[in-house]
């Protein structure tokens, strides 16, 4: 099962480039094997609230899935992420996670938000 | 009032006709930043700086051009970039590499290095690419877009009220890059435009001087995606 899940990372940049290189490395596993892959972000990132070298992974990571998404819709895989925030509950994240990775169910590019921070704000 | 701006990736395309169209207002000292040495060709009025942005002595130089200008630091765009597109299975770690860190981590250590020097009420814009939506064959830009992404938002946050950031998305613009697509491909990208036709590098530049002066005052952390329409078609 590729499921990827950011490390959190300080605003450095060697980094937030290895945490993207790991990412990639991951995702490009995946592709190779035509299987589906998911990245857990915290949603805090996605809006840049916890510094900018985490914001630049997570909104990379959700950028990135979206590419991914659209290789993986020729050849019957799925690129999905995940955002969390401190509020949700870890099972119903991990549960999210895992059913995006092994029966996504047609759902492909897409960002499911687990908690109810996201409300009201910006759409990453 | 009289100030600097820095313009990265200014020898060609976009970035070139944001620096020209900035040094064409008298009260602006454009600073353009260039690994290309084209550059110092592109308009008197712009003072070049040629230097690899990727490296701390290229992050400095451009300081250092700052200080010689001798006048406050109004702007910053964050222009440069690369692609090495090529499908996720084949795509090689230095074409992840390389598009990173020139794309997101240029931006990174320019924005770092500058925002403590930037006068209150500057502006910092970051050329993104509608690519941070997706984009077939580009995971590596896609990354680092959606990364520039990321750094306006947490940016935004980090230097309001002081200085406001930014992005613009471009979508298909008629620059060189442009025009090495296949024509067949291009004419089904055109297409899917809603306007008709690729943008324009002095319409992305219009945007930047929306954004770059007190015109967008109350705006900050926000991604203009600049397409023609092309997100909804």
């Amino acid at each position: 099962m590729n499921i990827f899940r950011a490390h959190d990372v300080g605003d450095d940049w060697d980094e937030v480039r290895a945490e993207l290189t790991r990412a990639f490395e991951v995702a490009r596993e995946a592709a190779r094997a035509e299987e589906s892959i998911v990245f857990m972000v915290h949603h805090d990132d996605l809006l840049g609230r916890r510094g900018p070298g985490r914001a630049m992974v997570a909104a990379g990571l959700l950028s990135a899935a979206r590419s991914a998404a659209l290789e993986g819709s020729r050849k019957g895989w799925t690129a999905n992420v995940v955002a969390f925030d401190d509020d949700a509950d870890p099972t119903h994240v991990e549960r999210w996670a895992k059913r995006l990775a092994e029966d996504p169910a047609g759902i492909t590019g897409e960002l499911l938000r687990v908690g109810v921070s996201h409300i009201g704000k910006a759409l990453p | 009032m009289n100030g600097s701006i820095v313009v990265t990736g200014a020898a060609r395309g976009i970035g070139r006709a944001i620096a020209e169209r900035l040094a064409a207002n008298p009260l602006f000292t454009v600073i353009g930043v260039d690994i290309a040495p084209e550059l110092g060709l592109a308009n008197p009025s712009i003072v070049a700086v040629q230097v690899d942005l990727t490296t701390t002595e290229g992050i400095e130089a451009v300081g250092r051009s700052i200080d010689e200008a001798g006048l406050p630091l109004l702007g910053l765009v964050n222009n440069a970039g690369i692609t090495r597109d090529s499908r996720l299975v084949n795509m090689s770690d230095e074409d992840l590499r390389a598009v990173l860190d020139v794309n997101l981590g240029a931006a990174f250590h320019l924005s770092m290095a500058l925002s403590d020097l930037m006068h209150e009420g500057g502006s910092i814009v970051n050329i993104a690419s509608r690519a941070y939506l997706g984009n077939f064959g580009q995971f590596n830009y896609s990354m680092s877009k959606g990364g520039v992404v990321g750094l306006t938002r947490a940016m935004a946050l980090s230097l309001a009220p002081r200085v406001r950031v930014n992005a613009i998305a471009p979508g298909l613009i008629g620059t060189e890059m442009a025009m090495t697509i296949p024509e067949d491909v291009l004419e089904k990208m055109v297409d899917a435009i809603p306007l008709g036709r690729m943008g324009s590098p002095e319409e992305i530049a219009n945007v930047v001087w929306f954004l770059l002066t007190p015109l967008s005052s109350y705006i900050t952390g926000h991604v203009l995606v600049v397409g023609g329409g092309r997100s909804l078609g």
